[in-house]
């Protein structure tokens, strides 16, 4: 029975593994930080899959899984970088902060920057994840009717900071 | 339809695939050592509380050993209804029955 549950796990894994760490390398804009915490995801997914009910997809499940993993991890090194700032070591703290250490900006950096976490992680799961609004509804664990005006939000918002037809599509 | 401002950014947010690099190898070989430590944890807490126990059950079976030496001999006789029944060897052999049958489930 537990090899079984291990040979599926694997194979959800290594079916799933580039959508979730293509939406944790997004979120965080830090490659190895984002496998870090794909990793963690995975964890968190075999330790809590009694918890799948098996309604959604798989992919909707692992993304809020891996959505959760990153606030926590987030909440955790915030955390963390207010503790050494009020001990004085302001330097540490900034490399705690789970932000861009990319020296290259790309587009998708600039575009993502103007938004908020939450806006950020819906667009994200809309446009890189391509799920739809029921499914982000899912992982995000917001209403349908908030996941559709955060992406028109954000849609506007990057409207309005940007001439996102210049960019080249097709 | 999609309009123009859409499929920019369905472009933008567009990558390509990553590739697995060894990742599901490194999740299950933490997976699977997961499970060997969930597997050792309650053998390690019974052999560790077998150890810290060990002493204190030897002093106390010394005690009881002492104890019923000094008792009156006619006091240790049994009556028949001190022996087990029948009964009580089933009760008790279902019990083992459904601990086997219940804590494979509870380590699961």
């Amino acid at each position: 029975m537990a090899q079984q549950d291990q040979r599926a796990f694997g194979e959800l894994v290594r079916r799933h593994q580039a959508q979730i760490r293509n939406f944790l390398r997004k979120l965080t804009r830090d490659h190895e930080l984002a496998d870090d915490l794909a990793q963690d995801a995975f964890m968190h997914a075999w330790d809590k899959l009694h918890t799948y009910a098996g309604t959604g997809s798989v992919i909707g499940w692992l993304l809020k899984v891996a959505y959760t993993t990153f606030l926590q991890s987030k909440r955790k090194s915030d955390r963390y970088g207010e503790i050494l700032e009020e001990l004085g070591h302001a330097e540490d703290a900034r490399g705690t902060r789970i932000t861009s250490h990319s020296d290259e900006i790309g587009d998708l950096d600039k575009f993502l920057a103007v938004l908020t976490e939450d806006e950020r992680a819906v667009m994200i799961l809309s446009y890189a994840c391509g799920l739809s609004h029921r499914e982000i509804s899912d992982a995000a664990e917001m209403p349908v009717g908030t996941v559709k005006s955060i992406i028109f939000r954000g849609k506007e918002k990057i409207r309005e900071s940007f001439d996102i037809e210049s960019h080249q599509y097709g | 339809m999609k309009d123009k401002d859409e499929l920019a950014l369905e472009a933008l947010f567009r990558s390509e695939p990553i590739a697995d690099d060894g990742f599901s190898r490194r999740v299950m070989t933490r997976v699977r050592r997961r499970i060997w430590l969930q597997r050792l944890t309650l053998p390690v807490a019974a052999l560790i509380g077998g150890a810290i126990a060990f002493q204190p059950l030897v002093q106390l079976i010394a005690a009881l050993g002492g104890v019923l030496g000094n008792m009156p001999v006619e006091s240790l006789a049994m009556s028949p209804d001190s022996v087990p029944q029948l009964s009580t060897f089933i009760l008790g052999a279902c019990f083992v029955v459904a601990a086997l049958f219940f804590l494979p489930a509870l380590e699961d």
